[in-house]
């Protein structure tokens, strides 16, 4: 999960690999300021997610991301067609793909998300939506 | 949640494999933290369990732990037969690069794995830590529990309970009882016992160096 947050918002897996490594020592290092008894997960994330947006803002530009559909992805009984939504997730804007790759894709909660991309429980809960219908044009 | 938000939910994306971090040679001088760290990685992100047969796996100092579905094919064994061959403590000393942590018991050794049966019936398994990460593994089923705890400032430890299994170098795969699991580089230490508590292992780890 850590490394594909850093791919989501790197776009590389490379960077994404790099990224997370050194934010597993980051935090590595920073456990002393951990407090024992609140989640690990967002604390790690924003970890990661910070670490991916530094390279990216270092290469300065995102790779755009190329997400595809896995093979063991089964037949679908609900009339979607998964490839044509993933490629209209692929489609969309860089703000709108990484926050639908994180809540729908990773399955990050808001506030995981907001935390994973520095900005207000909010601004995730509006991208999101804006997100989706935008989303909803490309597909149909 | 809306059809297409279901539909976004239920997509199975092909990733980029996932690599193995803490293995790489070129950051040698912080493979013990990378390890230790990627642990808890695993217990934090853990991957959704109907997308793969290894719902998660994660590292510490030299022992591999992976949570699966179900467990291998595993010995019940008593800890007795678990320790492998006797040796001199010298000779676990050189194993080690250092005496074993508990003295003035029997030591034995399984492959480079160096045990001895310590504070009435509880197994303790040293390893040193070297290149090669997995040579301990360990098999948690669905009914085992994987934490973090701390013993100190600076040593973090897994503690699992329920139902798993390891395996080593040497002998076969084997059901276990609860284990802490702590890395004080350059060793990597494993306390196991069935109805070892949480508090007992950590009072002996904290006392073991």
């Amino acid at each position: 999960m850590a490394f594909r947050l850093a791919y989501v918002i790197t776009g590389s897996a490379a960077e994404a690999e790099d990224a997370t490594q050194d934010a597993l020592v980051k935090a590595w290092r920073a456990l002393g300021r951990f407090h024992a008894g609140e989640p690990f997960r967002p604390w790690l994330l924003r970890i990661v997610a910070n670490e991916a947006r530094n390279r990216r803002r270092s290469a300065g530009r995102r790779l755009r991301l190329a997400l595809r559909v896995g093979a063991a992805q089964p037949v679908a009984d609900d009339g979607v067609d998964r490839h044509a939504l993933l490629a209209a997730v692929n489609e969309l804007p860089e703000d709108a793909q990484v926050v639908i790759a994180c809540r729908y894709l990773l399955g990050l909660t808001e506030q995981e998300t907001a935390v994973a991309l520095d900005v207000a429980q909010g601004t995730v809960k509006s991208r999101t939506s804006r997100a989706l219908v935008r989303l909803r044009e490309l597909y149909d | 949640m809306t059809e297409l938000e279901r539909a976004l939910a239920q997509l199975e994306v092909d990733w980029p494999a996932t690599p193995p971090f803490g293995y790489r040679r070129a950051r040698r001088g912080l493979l013990a933290a990378a390890l230790a760290i990627a642990l808890a990685v695993g217990i934090a992100f853990a991957v959704p369990p109907a997308r793969s047969a290894i719902l998660r796996f994660f590292h510490i100092g030299s022992e591999t732990i992976e949570q699966v579905k179900s467990l291998p094919p595993a010995e019940q064994r008593s800890l007795e037969r678990a320790l492998g061959e006797p040796v001199t403590s010298s000779a676990a000393a050189r194993l080690l690069g250092r005496p074993f942590a508990v003295q003035g018991v029997p030591v034995f050794r399984a492959g480079s794995t160096v045990s001895a049966i310590v504070d009435g019936g509880l197994l303790l398994t040293e390893l040193r830590t070297g290149d090669d990460p997995g040579i301990v593994k360990k098999f948690v089923g669905g009914q085992a529990h994987v934490v973090v705890v701390r013993l100190d400032a600076d040593t973090q430890a897994i503690w699992i309970y329920g139902p798993h299994a390891v395996s080593g170098p040497v002998l076969p795969p084997r059901l276990a009882g609860n284990t802490l699991v702590w890395l004080r580089a350059p060793i990597t230490y494993r306390l196991e016992g069935r109805g070892l508590t949480l508090e007992r292992a950590t009072t002996l780890a904290k006392r073991l160096r």
